[in-house]
C-alpha cells in the first residue's frame, strides 16, 4: 500500500477537507482523490495502520491479560461508558474512546450512551458490517405519519450509487427479491445452518409476509479481482473483526477507501487534530478552513480549503458546527433553520426472545460466522390497527450450546467435565432493531459552562425513548415467540429490556436534510442550504433512522454528495 | 488473614495499581501507534502464567485458601486423558480474574464461601476440606450445590459463581481450549453443516468474548 502524506503543520489551500476518517470520510476522501482533489483528511486521533497497530488481533484467549476479560479498574475510570458495547473487550478496547477525556453531559434522567473510536478509520474498524440499501417505504415514511420532515430524496435518486459503493466494498448476500429490502450488488451470501434453514421453511410458511434471510455483510467471501487488486482476501470466518483484520476481509477505512485514495497521491492526513471549529468568512459566505487543536501540545492550529466535507460522526459533526458561531450565524454555522442538534434519533435494541430445538444432533457448524440470520421489517406498510408507527427487522441465528452456556446447570466431576467439553442443544436467538421517531425534542446543545481538555463546550444529550418505541419492542418480543413457538422451538422465552439510546451506536440525525431551508440543515445532496461549499455527508443528515443499519447508506450520500459538489466546483458554483 | 488485614492488602494494591494505569494512560494517549504497542507488550507481560503445581499465594488468597481452591478446581473439572482444572493452574487464575476483574463483594463472596465449605468438612468428617479423599470432597460440593441444608442453601449462588470461575478458567486455559476442546484459530471459512459424531469434542474457540 502507498502510504499517504501525514502532515501536521501546512498554510496550503487544499482542493477539499474532510473532517473525519470513519466509513463516511474514508469513502469522501477516496472519491476526491480519485476526482484528482488535493484532499486534506483531519482525523482527531491516532494514526493506526493496517494489520501493524492490530496489536489485539488473533490473540488466543490464554495469551490475553485477562482472558478477553478487561481490568475492573481500568474500565471504572476509563470507559464506564464504552464498556456496554458488545464488541468491548481486552483486543478491541484500544480502538475505543476514553471516557475520561470525552465527558458529556446529560440529564440525570436521560441517560445516553455515545461510543466513540477516535482513530484513523474511526467506527469502520469497529463496526457490526451489516449492510442494508434503504427503500421507498423508509423514504416516504415520514411524509405518511407526519413525524419529522419528508426525505428530499427516493430511492431512484441513491440506487445506482448503492452499485457503485457495494462493487467497491464487498457485501455478501443473497438476492432475495423483496420490495422492503432491494437487493444490493452481491458476493455469495454466508450460509445458513441446517436449524436455520428449518425455522425459515417454518416461519415463512405460518407468516407469508414474513421472510427470514441471511444476512448481508461487507465481508468477502469470494473477493473480485478489484478486491484482491486492493491487497484484501476471502473471510476466515475467525469473527474477530474489531480486533482489525490483516486478511482486509471486512470493509473498513484501512482495508478499502484509504489504500484507494492514497493511490492517487492526492492524499494528506492530519492526524491528532481535534476539530474545533470551522473558518467562516462572511465577506464570501465560504468556510475557508478549520481551526484545530492537538491532540497531544492542545495547541491551536488552521487548515484552508475550498470545499469542506463533514463527516465526523453524526454528533461529531454536528458539535463542530454548534461551536463554529459568527455574528451571522450565533447560533451554529449554517444554522438558519434552527433544527441543528434537533431530530437526534438512534435505533432501539431493546427486545430478544429464544428458545430450544430438538434434534439436529448429528450435525454442528464450523467456523465463526461473522453475521446472522435476518428478518427485513414486516410493518412497512402504515396500519391504523397497530398500537406504534414504524417497524422494526430481527437479527439472530442458531449455535449449538458450548460449556459457556451449560456452565452453571448441575454436576461435578468426570460426568461434568464430559458434558461441558460437548456441544449441547441447538439454540435460537433473536433480537429486534426498531426504528425510533424522529422528535424535535430529542436534541443536542452545547452545554453552557463544561468543555473538554481541548477548551472545547461539551455536548449535552437530550434524548430518550418515546411511548412508541416502548410499544413497539413489547409487540417485538410477542411477534419473535410466536414465531419460535410456530418454528416448534420448546421453553421459548421472550424479554424487553430498557437500556438507553446511543447504545445500538446508530446515531443519526441532528443535521438534517429536506427541500425546504427553513426546516433543515443540508439539501439533498448534503450540502448546506446556507453555505454552498459545506456539506454534511454523515449520519446527521438523516431525516428518520430505518431498521436498516445506516452505513451504507452514509457511504452512497457520500459518494453521491462528493460527484455534486465537484461538478458545482467546475462550474465556480461552491 | 483477618478481614481487616485482607482489605488493608488489597487498598495498597488498588493504589500501586491505579498508578501503573495511570502510566499507561499517559503512553496511550500520545500519538504514535508504537507507544500503544509497547503499551500492549505491557500487558501481555502481564498475562496470568500458569504455575507448574500451581500458585502457592495469591493476590488475595493466602496458602491455606489456594489449597482448598485447587482441591475444588480438581472436584469440579478433574484430569481425566486431558489436565484437569487444577492442572493448568485454575485457581491461580481465579485469585488473579477476581482480583483484577471483579468487585469486592464478589470476592468476598468466595471468601465466605470458602469458610462455610470448611466449616461444613467439619460438622460432616470433623476435619478441614483440605484433608478430605477426593471422595468426600466430591460428596461434600455435591451437597453445597444442592444447598442441602440450611447452612449451604445460602451457598448455591455462591457455589455456582465459583464453579462458572473455574469453567471460564479452565476453557480459556491453553490445554483447555485446545486440548479438551478443539480449537480453530483460522476456521477459512463458515461451514452451516459439518457432521458430528457423539463423543467429538466442541469448539474452544470463540472470538473475541469467552
Amino acid at each position: 500500500m502507498i502510504t499517504p502524506n501525514y502532515i501536521t503543520e501546512s498554510s496550503e489551500v487544499f482542493d477539499a477537507i474532510v473532517i473525519g476518517s470513519g466509513v463516511t470520510g474514508g469513502w469522501a476522501a477516496k472519491e476526491f482523490c480519485e476526482k484528482g482533489f488535493k484532499t486534506l483528511m483531519i482525523e482527531r486521533g491516532r494514526i493506526v495502520e493496517h494489520r501493524k497497530d492490530y496489536i489485539g488481533e488473533n490473540q488466543p484467549p490464554w495469551n490475553q491479560q485477562f482472558r478477553t476479560n478487561v481490568d475492573n479498574l481500568l474500565v471504572q475510570e476509563q470507559y464506564p461508558i464504552q464498556q456496554q458495547c458488545y464488541a468491548f473487550t481486552d483486543a478491541t478496547k484500544h480502538f475505543f474512546g476514553n471516557d475520561r477525556d470525552l465527558p458529556y453531559a446529560t440529564p440525570d434522567d436521560k441517560p445516553f450512551s455515545w461510543i466513540r473510536a477516535n482513530q484513523l478509520g474511526g467506527k469502520s474498524l469497529l463496526w457490526h458490517r451489516q449492510s442494508y440499501r434503504i427503500s421507498d417505504f423508509d423514504f416516504e415514511a415520514n411524509k405518511l405519519d407526519g413525524y419529522g420532515n419528508d426525505w428530499p430524496i427516493r430511492y431512484k435518486d441513491i440506487k445506482d450509487w448503492y452499485s457503485y459503493v457495494e462493487t467497491h466494498v464487498g457485501i455478501s448476500g443473497q438476492r432475495e427479491n423483496l420490495p422492503e429490502l432491494p437487493d444490493s450488488e452481491f458476493l455469495p451470501p454466508f450460509e445458513m445452518n441446517s436449524p436455520e434453514k428449518m425455522i425459515k421453511q417454518k416461519l415463512e410458511s405460518a407468516f407469508p409476509d414474513r421472510h427470514l434471510i441471511m444476512g448481508r455483510a461487507a465481508h468477502l467471501t469470494q473477493p473480485t479481482q478489484l478486491h484482491i487488486s486492493q491487497g484484501r482476501v476471502q473471510c476466515q470466518a475467525r469473527n474477530e473483526c474489531q480486533a482489525g483484520c490483516s486478511f482486509g476481509a471486512y470493509f473498513s477505512t484501512q482495508s478499502s477507501t484509504l489504500p484507494a485514495a492514497a493511490k492517487t497521491g492526492n492524499l494528506h492526513i492530519a492526524a491528532n487534530s481535534v476539530v474545533h471549529s470551522l473558518i467562516y468568512d462572511e465577506q464570501t459566505n465560504r468556510v475557508i478552513g478549520v481551526r484545530v487543536i492537538d491532540n497531544d501540545n492542545l495547541k491551536q492550529r488552521e487548515y484552508f480549503g475550498k470545499i469542506i466535507f463533514l463527516c465526523a460522526s453524526t454528533l461529531g459533526s454536528t458539535q463542530i458546527l454548534l461551536n463554529s458561531q459568527s455574528k451571522k450565524y450565533p447560533s451554529g454555522l449554517a444554522n438558519s433553520s434552527g433544527v441543528l442538534g434537533h431530530y437526534l434519533m438512534d435505533h432501539n435494541y431493546n427486545a430478544n426472545a429464544g428458545g430450544e430445538i430438538d434434534g439436529f444432533e448429528d450435525e454442528i457448524d464450523q467456523g465463526r460466522r461473522p453475521c446472522g440470520i435476518l428478518v427485513p421489517n414486516f410493518n412497512v406498510q402504515p396500519d391504523p390497527k397497530r398500537p406504534f408507527l414504524r417497524g422494526y427487522m430481527l437479527g439472530g441465528g442458531a449455535h449449538r450450546e458450548t460449556w459457556k452456556n451449560m456452565q452453571r446447570s448441575e454436576g461435578l466431576g468426570i460426568d461434568f467435565k464430559n458434558r461441558m467439553g460437548k456441544p449441547g442443544k441447538w439454540k435460537f436467538g433473536f433480537y429486534a432493531m426498531g426504528e425510533m421517531l424522529p422528535r424535535f425534542d430529542n436534541q443536542v446543545k452545547l452545554h453552557s459552562t463544561l468543555k473538554d481538555k481541548w477548551g472545547i463546550p461539551q455536548l449535552d444529550i437530550h434524548c430518550e425513548y418515546s411511548e412508541n418505541e416502548k410499544l413497539m419492542m413489547e409487540d417485538a418480543k410477542e411477534q419473535m415467540m410466536a414465531m419460535l413457538k410456530v418454528a416448534g422451538l420448546k421453553n421459548v422465552t421472550g424479554r424487553v429490556n430498557h437500556r438507553p439510546p446511543g447504545i445500538a451506536i446508530h446515531e443519526v440525525g441532528t443535521a438534517r436534510m429536506g427541500k425546504d431551508p427553513k426546516t433543515s440543515v443540508v439539501n439533498k445532496y448534503n450540502q448546506a442550504h446556507d453555505i454552498p461549499n459545506l456539506f454534511v455527508t454523515d449520519g446527521a443528515s438523516f431525516c428518520s433512522t430505518p431498521p436498516q443499519n445506516p452505513s451504507l447508506t452514509f457511504m452512497a450520500l457520500t459518494a453521491r454528495a462528493v460527484e455534486y459538489a465537484s461538478k458545482e466546483y467546475a462550474e465556480r458554483r461552491l | 488473614m483477618s478481614l481487616t488485614k485482607l482489605e488493608v492488602s488489597k487498598m495498597s494494591c488498588d493504589l500501586s495499581r491505579r498508578s501503573f494505569l495511570k502510566g499507561l494512560g499517559g503512553v496511550v494517549g500520545t500519538s504514535s501507534a508504537a507507544a500503544i504497542l509497547s503499551g500492549n507488550a505491557v500487558s501481555v507481560a502481564l498475562a496470568f502464567e500458569p504455575i507448574k503445581g500451581g500458585t502457592e499465594k495469591g493476590a488475595l488468597f493466602n496458602k491455606q485458601q489456594m489449597m482448598m481452591l485447587k482441591a475444588i478446581c480438581a472436584t469440579i473439572i478433574p484430569a481425566t486423558e486431558t489436565p484437569g482444572a487444577a492442572d493448568v493452574d485454575t485457581q491461580g487464575f481465579i485469585d488473579n480474574q477476581l482480583f483484577h476483574c471483579y468487585t469486592g463483594s464478589l470476592q468476598n463472596e468466595v471468601f465466605q464461601l470458602l469458610i462455610n465449605i470448611d466449616s461444613e468438612a467439619k460438622a460432616m468428617f470433623d476435619v478441614d476440606f483440605v484433608e478430605l479423599s477426593d471422595k468426600e470432597q466430591l460428596e461434600l460440593l455435591e451437597q453445597v450445590e444442592i444447598g442441602s441444608n440450611t447452612l449451604l442453601l445460602n451457598n448455591r449462588d455462591k457455589f455456582k459463581f465459583l464453579k462458572s470461575l473455574v469453567c471460564f478458567g479452565y476453557y480459556t486455559s491453553e490445554a483447555g481450549a485446545s486440548q479438551e476442546l478443539r480449537y480453530l484459530a483460522i476456521p477459512g471459512g463458515y461451514k452451516g453443516s459439518v457432521p458430528y459424531s457423539k463423543g467429538d469434542s466442541g469448539w474452544g474457540s470463540m472470538g473475541l468474548k469467552y
